[in-house]
């Protein structure tokens, strides 16, 4: 049965004490074909209202409108997966697992998320992807791909090929996995990766981090996240309650890059999310950036929802 | 001439993957082959006996069903868990759809799919 789905989520950020708003939508439509078909599209629709000089009230300009993928999925055995047309781009674990807003745990994106995922954030091409049991003991995932040139904006999309691999343990519950990647044009170069993810079994604690180096720039974050749900008072609220930290730091390349900062940074941000209900969850977080610009505080409050629309009678699951 | 290397590499890992997943599923199957075998002959062979049996296998059929709902809780937060927060229960068509995208956005595999929507459905 199709489904909608998707998230939607107005987000308000101050950056050196300039407002921005951000209401933002991104629907999501699955569509199965046959037993072993899958064609997925995800749109966003946003729009940044900002303060004007002379004028009162938030002013932005036409609503940005894009198709950030639309890719159909091939289940060629248990254990991979062809998918071809655009797709988002698996170098490390932001762009594809964390990006939509009712997911990420901090709005705002990691300083280095431009790196190796093309200009507009996907790649255009053919993938091979899937997972399967090595040993009891752990699990491993992988993705090919290979991206070709295209110029046509906003579905632009760099000439690549790359690889990305993970190895999850579930018994430590603890991911690891590196990216590489060979551009095909431009300055040739290889870009590579690495990505941990840790939930301590004992804790209600999510610990990722991510590394990635490229000529155009290199850094890393860190992003711990606890949930409070082991507090002995007003359990039913601290059990919807996640206290969130991130450190990242970016170090600029050989190259420019007008999606990077053009010097090095550093930031340190803390945040606290609430989860009213499933889907609905308000989150603010203060953070602090350092640079040789200046420094700066960024204050960002978000109300993000996450839905799920059956396009169609939802009964059995056959 | 690096390129070239790169990319043979990139499609021997390929090749290695494919082949290494084509045979797991081979081994499966064949070993759902031997399991249904093996089934088709415990009740040929018990065929007299099957209804006063019915009740101890009714019986096991619920301990596995509890048993596929427990692995399936224990896939669900080791993979799902990593990237998200629980969601709450859908009509089981919804979660079908919701569990096969995931399947390939989270590279789950068949066998993991059928254990997380049972526990998510049932």
């Amino acid at each position: 049965m199709p489904l909608l789905t998707g998230s939607t989520g107005f987000i308000t950020n101050f950056t050196g004490g300039q407002p921005d708003l951000h209401p933002i939508v991104t629907p999501l439509v699955l569509v199965p074909i046959g037993r072993r078909w899958v064609f997925e599209t995800r749109a966003t629709f946003e729009n940044d209202l900002v303060e004007v000089p002379g004028r009162s009230g938030f002013h932005g300009g036409p609503v940005q409108k894009e198709v950030e993928y639309a890719e159909l999925d091939f289940l060629l055995t248990s254990y991979a997966t062809v998918t071809v047309g655009r797709f988002l781009t698996p170098f490390g674990i932001f762009n594809e697992r964390l990006y939509p807003v009712w997911i990420r745990n901090l709005q705002s994106d990691p300083l280095i998320l431009p790196i190796g995922i093309g200009p507009s954030n996907a790649s255009t091409g053919g993938m091979i992807r899937g997972g399967f049991k090595a040993r009891p003991q752990f699990n491993i995932n992988y993705a090919v791909y290979f991206s070709a040139l295209s110029t046509t904006s906003p579905v632009d999309s760099d000439r690549f090929a790359g690889v990305r691999t993970g190895i999850f343990m579930p018994k430590a519950r603890l991911e690891v996995g590196g990216s590489f990647q060979h551009l095909l044009e431009q300055e040739r170069s290889n870009l590579f990766g690495f990505h941990a993810i840790w939930q301590p079994t004992l804790l209600p604690l999510d610990i990722r981090a991510e590394y990635a180096n490229s000529k155009r720039g290199s850094g890393y974050w860190i992003e711990p996240a606890y949930k409070l749900s082991q507090l002995p008072f007003l359990q039913n609220e601290m059990r919807r309650m996640q206290l969130v930290a991130r450190y990242q730091q970016f170090f600029t390349g050989d190259l420019v890059s007008d999606a990077l900062p053009p010097i090095d940074t550093k930031e340190c941000e803390f945040g606290l999310n609430y989860y009213f209900m499933d889907g609905l969850k308000a989150s603010g977080d203060y953070g602090r950036q350092f640079s040789g610009a200046g420094n700066l505080n960024v204050w960002t409050m978000a109300l993000t929802y996450r839905f799920v629309i059956p396009l169609g009678p939802a009964g059995s699951a056959r | 001439m690096r390129r070239e290397w790169i990319l043979v590499c990139s499609v021997g890992l390929m090749a290695c993957l494919v082949r290494s997943a084509i045979a797991q599923q081979q081994e499966k199957s064949g070993k759902d082959s031997v399991v249904v075998a093996a089934g088709g002959a415990s009740t040929a062979n018990s065929n007299s006996s099957h209804d006063r049996r019915s009740p101890k296998a009714l019986g096991s059929s619920a301990s596995e069903q509890r048993a596929a709902r427990i692995e399936g809780e224990k896939i669900f937060r080791a993979n799902c868990g990593r990237c998200h927060q629980p969601p709450h229960q859908f009509p089981p068509r919804v979660m079908a759809m919701a569990i096969r995208h995931m399947r390939v956005r989270a590279m789950l595999t068949d066998e993991d799919m059928r254990l997380i929507l049972t526990y998510m459905t049932q």
